[in-house]
C-alpha cells in the first residue's frame, strides 16, 4: 500500500492503481483462494492449535482474576465472615444486594440474616470484593449461572456461604492485599489474591471442571 | 512472594481535601489570558474567568452571531458538543454549552446561554449543522426549545415519555411506556418530505424500514428509507434504542461506581472510556496517576482501538459478504480479550481502571503476553488485506460509496477515523498528547475521498500505528512502582493496611460511604476514542455524586450525516457505508 508523509506524524495512504492482473479480475481470485487454501491446510495439519473451544466439553482457561459468581467465605469455626456492614450494598453500582443484619446473642457480634444478590442486576464489577473489609466476600470463576426463572436469580445466603478452608485455588477475583507486612501474614484470611501469571501458555491444558457451587 | 506493589510506602502527607473548596485547573491563568483576548475579537460575550477552556456567557438573542464569528474569525471549524446543565434554584435555570474546537490553532472554546423555565434559545444550525441532534437531545433532556429547528423532536427517549429526565427535579424512578398510539405518532414526523417527493414523482416510491432489528445494523439503530427502484431518494434515522441514562445514572452514584457504566457506552473499547472517565476525574481533582498506571493504560488503549477498528472492519466486510475475513480478524481480538481477562477478570466489560491508577497491578508475564499479541496481529491483517485491498469486487463495492466532503464532516462535528478518511489529520493523541502520547513516535494516517474505502484504508494504517506505538512500549519497559495514587482521600488503601491498621480501615470505611468528593467547578478532558474525540464534562458540587457527568460520544456527530451520505444510492452501499462508519449504539444512545 503506497504510504506518503506529507507532514511530520502525518502520513497518507494512496489507494493502488489497479494492475492489469487486478482489473480482470480472475489472478486475484487466485491469489485470494491461495490465502485461504493456506489457512485451511494449515489449519488441517495442526488441528489440536485451533484456536476453537468445544464448549461445553472443552471450558475456556480463565485467570484466577475471573469475576464470576459470588461466594461469601467462612471462619474456622463455620460462623460466616460476613458482619453485615453494608460496605458491599453501598459500594455496588447496579444496587444488586440486599442485607439485613442480625445480632449473635452469644457473642454480641453482628451477622447477616439475609445476604441476597440478584445476579440478573450484578454487572460483576468486582466492587463488592474490594469494599469488603473482612475478606467475606469473593469471586469464582464460575460463569455459568443460566437459571429459567427471575426468582432463581436472586441467590441467598443458602447458595453463596461455603464451608471453612474452601479451597483457594477455582476462586477468581480476590481481594487484592498489595505488599505483605514483615512477617508475611497480612490480616483476614491470607488467601487473597497474589500476582501470579496468567494461565495462557499454549499448552495449558483446558480445564475440565469449573467451580459448580458449594 | 512478588515485590510488586499497589501501594507505595510512603505514607501520604498532604492535606485532607475540605468539602466545597473551589476547583482551580491547572492552566486557568492561560486561559483567562486567551479568554481576554478572544473576548476582545468578538463582541456581546462575557467572559467567565477561572475555568480550564476560555469561557464566555452569551446572551441567547446573541448567540448566532457569536458562534458564526467564532466559525468564520478565529475558525472554530469543528462543533464538539451542546449540552445543558440545570441548577434549578436559579432564576435562568438552564445552562446551554456549547463546546468548539478549531483544528488550525489546536483551542477549544466553552459558550454558554442562560435560559429559564420556558424559554427558547434560537437554533445555531444555520452555522453548525452538526448541531442539529445535540440540540434535540438538549430539547428531550431538558425540554429548552431551539427556535428554527427544523426537527425539534425527542431523540433519545420515545414519544409516550412524559417530562425531560436531566431536570434535577425529574423522578429517575418512574416508567413509561411506549405504546403503539405513541409509534403511530413517529411515523408521520419522521420525515415530512416523504410524502411530498412521492406526489411529485412518476413513480411509486416504497417506504423501507431497515432495523431496528436487521442482522446488518449492528445494534439497534433504525432507518427508514423511502426508494425509487433500487435508489434512495430520502432517509431518516430513529436512535435511542439503547437509550440506558448514563448521564441521569451518574448523577445519583459515586465518582467510582460510574466507572463500570463507562465501558458500557463504546463496548468495542471499553478501556479507552475508562481512561477518558478517569482522566477528566483527576484532572479535577489535580492528581497525577502513576508512571506504571499510564503506562498500563496506554498499551490496554491501543489493543482495544485495533479491537475496535477489528470489529468494524470484520462486520463491514460481513455486511459485504466476505466471511473468511470476520474469523481472521476476530482471532486477534478473542486473544486481546484473554490479555484484558488476565488484568482484571473481565472481558468485554473490563472496568480495569479506578480514578488515581489500576485497580490491581498487571500479571507478571504480561508484557509477553503483549508482546506475542503484537507479533500475531499484522499476519492476520496482511491475510485481510490479500484479500480485500485489491480485490476488484471490493474496490467496486465501496469506492465512492458513503462519500462525505472534508468540510460537511467538519460542519457535522466529525472526528477519529472518519474525519481523517477525509483528508484532515486530526487526532487527539497528537493535537492534545495525554498518557504520554508525545513521546512515542506514530504517524496519523489520512486518506483522500472521505468514502468507504478510504475509511477503510484508514483504519487499517491506524491500527498499524497503534501496533508501533505498543511496541515501542514494550521495548521501553514497565515502570516500576505503584500503580494507584496513595491518596487515600481517592483510593482504597490496600487490604494489608486495611486489616492490620485502624487508619487505613477508617480510610476504606470513608471512602466507600462518603466517596470521593472533588473540589467544586466544572472541567472537561478528551481522550482519542475508537471512533473519534471522546470526550467528558463533569460538573461536581462538591458531594460524592457527580453533579452532572456529560459524555460527548464521537459516533452520535457521525450518525447525524448518515442520511446525508446514502441519499442518491442503493440499499447495499448503505449497508456498506454504515458498516465503515463503525457506530456503536450503546455509544449512540449513551
Amino acid at each position: 500500500m503506497p504510504i506518503t508523509r506529507v507532514a511530520p506524524g502525518v502520513v497518507k495512504v494512496v489507494p493502488d492503481k489497479m494492475t492489469l492482473s487486478q482489473r480482470t479480475y480472475l489472478p486475484q481470485v487466485i491469489g485470494g483462494m491461495l490465502v485461504t487454501i493456506r489457512h485451511l491446510v494449515k489449519n488441517l495439519f495442526n488441528m489440536k492449535k485451533l484456536p476453537i473451544i468445544s464448549y461445553p466439553e472443552v471450558k475456556r482457561v480463565y485467570s484466577e482474576r475471573f469475576r464470576g459468581r459470588h461466594i461469601l467465605t467462612s471462619r474456622e469455626d463455620g460462623t460466616t465472615r460476613c458482619v453485615a456492614c453494608y460496605m458491599c450494598s453501598t459500594a455496588c453500582p447496579a444496587e444488586c444486594i440486599t442485607i439485613e443484619a442480625g445480632e449473635d446473642q452469644r457473642t454480641r457480634e453482628k451477622f447477616p440474616v439475609r445476604y441476597d444478590i440478584d445476579l440478573l442486576r450484578c454487572v460483576f464489577c468486582g466492587y463488592c470484593v474490594d469494599a469488603c473489609p473482612e475478606d467475606a466476600i469473593y469471586m469464582t470463576r464460575d460463569y455459568e449461572m443460566a437459571i429459567d426463572t427471575r426468582a432463581r436469580a436472586v441467590v441467598g445466603l443458602r447458595d453463596l456461604v461455603v464451608p471453612p478452608n474452601f479451597p483457594v485455588e477455582p476462586m477468581g477475583w480476590r481481594p487484592y492485599y498489595g505488599a505483605m507486612d514483615k512477617n508475611g501474614t497480612a490480616g483476614g484470611t491470607g488467601r487473597g489474591q497474589e500476582l501470579r501469571s496468567a494461565p495462557y501458555a499454549d499448552d495449558a491444558p483446558p480445564n475440565p471442571d469449573v467451580y459448580r457451587g458449594a | 512472594m512478588s515485590t510488586l506493589t499497589k501501594y507505595s510506602d510512603i505514607p501520604y502527607t498532604g492535606p485532607a481535601p475540605t468539602n466545597r473548596e473551589p476547583y482551580v485547573p491547572a492552566d486557568a491563568e492561560k486561559m483567562n489570558a486567551r479568554g481576554a483576548e478572544i473576548a476582545s475579537r468578538i463582541s456581546g460575550v462575557t467572559q467567565e474567568t477561572g475555568q480550564d477552556l476560555p469561557t464566555f456567557v452569551v446572551d441567547k438573542e446573541r448567540i448566532v452571531d457569536v458562534l458564526r464569528a467564532l466559525k468564520h474569525d478565529l475558525k472554530f471549524t469543528l462543533p464538539l458538543d451542546c449540552f445543558g446543565v440545570d441548577y434549578p434554584r436559579r432564576e435562568q435555570r438552564f445552562d446551554i454549552v456549547y463546546q468548539l474546537y478549531s483544528i488550525e490553532n489546536n483551542e477549544r472554546v466553552r459558550l454558554k446561554v442562560r435560559v429559564g423555565e420556558g424559554e427558547s434559545v434560537p437554533s445555531s444550525l444555520p452555522v453548525y449543522q452538526g448541531l442539529n441532534w445535540f440540540e434535540r437531545e438538549v430539547f428531550d433532556m431538558f425540554g429548552v426549545k431551539f427556535d428554527g429547528h427544523p426537527n425539534l423532536r425527542r431523540i433519545l427517549t420515545h414519544e409516550n415519555f412524559q417530562g425531560h429526565p436531566l431536570r434535577k427535579d425529574y423522578d429517575p424512578a418512574q416508567r413509561w411506556l411506549l405504546t403503539e398510539e405513541g409509534v403511530a405518532k413517529i411515523i408521520p414526523q419522521i420525515d415530512p418530505r416523504f410524502a411530498q417527493e412521492e406526489a411529485e414523482s412518476d413513480f411509486e416510491r416504497v417506504t423501507l424500514n431497515l432495523g431496528p432489528s436487521h442482522p446488518a445494523t449492528h445494534g439497534t439503530l433504525r432507518i427508514v428509507v423511502t426508494l425509487d427502484g433500487e435508489t434512495i431518494v430520502g432517509a431518516d434515522t430513529e436512535i435511542g434504542y439503547l437509550h440506558r441514562c448514563f448521564e441521569k445514572m451518574s448523577e445519583t452514584h459515586t465518582y467510582q461506581q460510574v466507572i463500570p457504566f463507562t465501558d458500557r457506552l463504546n463496548y468495542c473499547s471499553a478501556i479507552i472510556n475508562n481512561v477518558g472517565y478517569c482522566m477528566t476525574v483527576e484532572k479535577m481533582l489535580g492528581i497525577q496517576s502513576p508512571a506504571r498506571a499510564d503506562y498500563v493504560r496506554l498499551i490496554l488503549s491501543e489493543l482495544m482501538r485495533i479491537g475496535d477498528h477489528l470489529i468494524c472492519i470484520g462486520t463491514n466486510l460481513v455486511d459485504m459478504g466476505a466471511l473468511t475475513n470476520f474469523w481472521y480478524l476476530f482471532q486477534p481480538r478473542e486473544e486481546m480479550y484473554g490479555l484484558i481477562e488476565a488484568c482484571c477478570g473481565a472481558r468485554l466489560l473490563p472496568s480495569y481502571l479506578r480514578i488515581g491508577g489500576l485497580a490491581v497491578d498487571v500479571p507478571p508475564n504480561f508484557l509477553q503476553m503483549t508482546q506475542k499479541l503484537v507479533d500475531s496481529i499484522p499476519r492476520f491483517l496482511d491475510d485481510v488485506d490479500k484479500l480485500v485491498r485489491t480485490n476488484r469486487i471490493f474496490r467496486d463495492r465501496v469506492e465512492g460509496i458513503g462519500p462525505i466532503s472534508a468540510e460537511d464532516a467538519l460542519d457535522f462535528g466529525f472526528t477519529g477515523p472518519c474525519l481523517r478518511a477525509c483528508g484532515i489529520p486530526y487526532d487527539v493523541r497528537k493535537a492534545n498528547p495525554y498518557l504520554g502520547y508525545e513521546t512515542y513516535d506514530f504517524d496519523v494516517p489520512i486518506a483522500d475521498g472521505g468514502d468507504t474505502y478510504a475509511r477503510y484504508l484508514v483504519r487499517m494504517e491506524e491500527m498499524r500505528q497503534s501496533l508501533r506505538i505498543i511496541q515501542q512500549a514494550i521495548d521501553r519497559g514497565l515502570p516500576t512502582g505503584p500503580v494507584i495514587v496513595d491518596n487515600p482521600y481517592v483510593a482504597l488503601p490496600p487490604k494489608s493496611k486495611v486489616y492490620n491498621e485502624m487508619e487505613s480501615l477508617i480510610y476504606h470505611f470513608k471512602l466507600i460511604m462518603h466517596g470521593i468528593q472533588p473540589p467544586v467547578g466544572e472541567t472537561y478532558f478528551q481522550v482519542e476514542g475508537g471512533n473519534g474525540e471522546l470526550g467528558f464534562y463533569i460538573v461536581s458540587d462538591g458531594t460524592k455524586n457527580p453533579y452532572r457527568v456529560r459524555v460527548r460520544p464521537p459516533c452520535f456527530a457521525i450518525y447525524q450525516a448518515f442520511t446525508k451520505m446514502i441519499t442518491g444510492q442503493t440499499i447495499p452501499d448503505a449497508i456498506a457505508a454504515l458498516g465503515s462508519l463503525n457506530i456503536i449504539a450503546g455509544e449512540l444512545d449513551h
